[in-house]
């Protein structure tokens, strides 16, 4: 039971994982929360299931296709907005308000586009559970752990070990002297959007396809907010332990406790950890003399 | 190597450069002098393109390039104000940003190690991060994250500021030294007499405006000028 429990929120915070890392990339970079994310991810679940259900695509093109879609609505939200709100040097608030502004377009626009009606993945893996050592495995779990860890083992490599990857914490930290050092840093921004992009998209789908695909699928990703707070907001790493002790804390409350106090006790835990270490788990708070 | 000509610069309604026009040659030491607010600060920002100015900056005979970020490939680096050390990058990856738009690799591990040389207790401190270090030991990183760009000219902004005389002395013993491998160096400065020790020749600005230019040794006999100007 145990295990088996423990699986399943493994899945939940990978997903979590690849939405809150979104969330901390972006947050370095231009300090603001970017509240169209979960939307990001809703709309790249949209393009899976739709390409699925009424396109016929194979499943891995229509997981392809949501990737570089979700990519391709982040980069836009950056390239036609939020970077002409920065531009203008208005205060962030206003790129925060702008991406509350995309999100409520994006959930209306698939209501009537697309409709507000749940839809499905069709089955596409070959079977829904198996036996393991007397416990229950469900396959699309596995799935999604393999595919969410990969996908964060990428991400981490990319970000703490390649050239490309300091340029971004160059950029993170202070983006004037990452500027002054060589970084294209309006360029890496929009790299930045893209993987965020990407990332979102690979959740939503794999949301889609343990739950349900709907309009207002994006609200998940407040969660994975609550993640990247948790880990210490901007700190990727953060973002990831964060994730997955959401998703694990989730599956053990609703399975032992009650499903209806699921909710509570992620709050709860938010706020003890924003009152006794406010900076995050792994956030750092490495002021520099003046 | 770098000749400025008629740069203006203004914030808002406020003129903070007028007019300026400088040239510093290859392999020489050039102070810029003034007192707070002299538009010293402004005058490197505007060579850099981090702010937006009219006049002409030539660097190398050419138009510098119009984006920041190309500027350090082209051998133009900028130490600003403040350090600006990136403060939670360790030491070695505030070093490897400063060799950012190289692709020599070994190039790269000559200079890193030739910085280490000049600035031995960077090398204690490689692993910690850059938000940790002393004042004196930030501006040596800063010194050094520019040399990484092996650059042609190296612009430093007031690398005195608030440091203790003894490290200002180790400071500026280096930038000699790193003239005398022939990087052209442009220093802005409040501290007059200690930038007057090592430059060849200075420009002094006041109000936006450059007031007088000399050779080092006219300068420094000029008590009165130096007095009124610079206090």
């Amino acid at each position: 039971m145990l295990a088996q429990q423990l699986i399943n929120g493994l899945s939940v915070g990978g997903i979590y994982a690849l939405l809150s890392t979104g969330y901390a990339l972006i947050y370095s970079l231009l300090g603001f929360s970017n509240w169209a994310h979960g939307e990001v991810a809703m709309l790249g679940a949209y393009i899976a299931v739709m390409s699925v259900i009424a396109a016929k695509l194979p499943f891995v093109a229509s997981l392809a296709l949501a990737l570089a879609g979700a990519a391709l609505i982040s980069l836009v939200n950056e390239k036609f907005f939020y970077r002409h709100i920065r531009n203008n040097n208005s205060p962030t608030m206003f790129l925060m308000i702008a991406a509350m502004g995309l999100s409520t377009t994006y959930k209306n626009l698939i209501v009537v586009l697309v409709g507000p009606k749940f839809k499905y993945f069709p089955q596409i893996l070959p079977f829904e559970s198996f036996e393991f050592c007397g416990i229950n495995v469900g396959v699309l779990d596995i799935f999604s752990i393999v595919v969410s860890l990969a996908a964060i083992v990428l991400l981490d490599v990319l970000i703490y070990h390649t050239k490309f990857g300091l340029g971004i914490r160059g950029c993170a930290s202070d983006s004037v002297t990452a500027e002054l050092l060589g970084v294209n840093v309006n360029r890496y921004i929009l790299i930045v959007f893209l993987l965020a992009g990407g990332l979102a998209g690979c959740a939503g789908v794999l949301l889609g396809m343990k739950y349900t695909v709907y309009p207002s699928l994006g609200n998940v990703a407040l969660k994975a907010f609550i993640a990247s707070v948790f880990g210490g907001l901007g700190s990727i790493r953060g973002a990831i332990l964060g994730a997955f002790m959401i998703g694990i804390l989730e599956t053990l409350v609703s399975a032992y406790v009650s499903s209806g106090l699921r909710d509570l006790f992620t709050f709860g835990l938010l706020i003890a950890i924003l009152l006794i270490r406010p900076e995050g788990l792994l956030g750092k708070s490495v002021e520099q003399k003046s | 190597m770098l000749s400025v000509t008629d740069v203006h610069v203004s914030y808002g309604g406020i003129r903070a450069l007028r007019g300026a026009t400088l040239h510093v040659k290859p392999g020489e030491i050039v102070a810029v002098l003034g007192a707070n607010g002299a538009g010293k600060t402004t005058l490197l920002k505007a060579i850099s393109g981090m702010v937006p100015c009219t006049g002409e900056i030539l660097f190398k005979g050419a138009k510098r390039p119009s984006s920041t970020y190309r500027l350090a490939g082209c051998g133009l680096c900028h130490v600003p104000e403040g350090r600006r050390i990136l403060a939670n990058l360790t030491v070695l990856e505030n070093l490897q940003l400063g060799a950012f738009s190289r692709t020599d690799k070994r190039g790269v591990a000559e200079d890193l190690e030739r910085v280490l040389t000049l600035f031995p207790r960077l090398r204690e401190r490689l692993g910690q991060y850059g938000g940790l270090l002393s004042g004196g030991e930030q501006q040596m990183l800063a010194i050094s994250r520019g040399l990484m760009g092996r650059p042609d000219l190296l612009m430093l902004d007031e690398p005195s500021l608030g440091l203790a005389p003894i490290i200002v002395k180790q400071i500026f013993d280096i930038i000699r030294e790193i003239s005398s491998f022939g990087t052209a160096i442009l220093l802005v400065e409040q501290n007059a007499f200690k930038a007057l020790s090592i430059c060849g020749r200075a420009y002094i600005l006041s109000v936006g405006e450059i007031v007088k230019t000399g050779a080092r040794e006219e300068l420094l006999d000029n008590q009165t000028l130096i007095q009124g100007y610079l206090g």
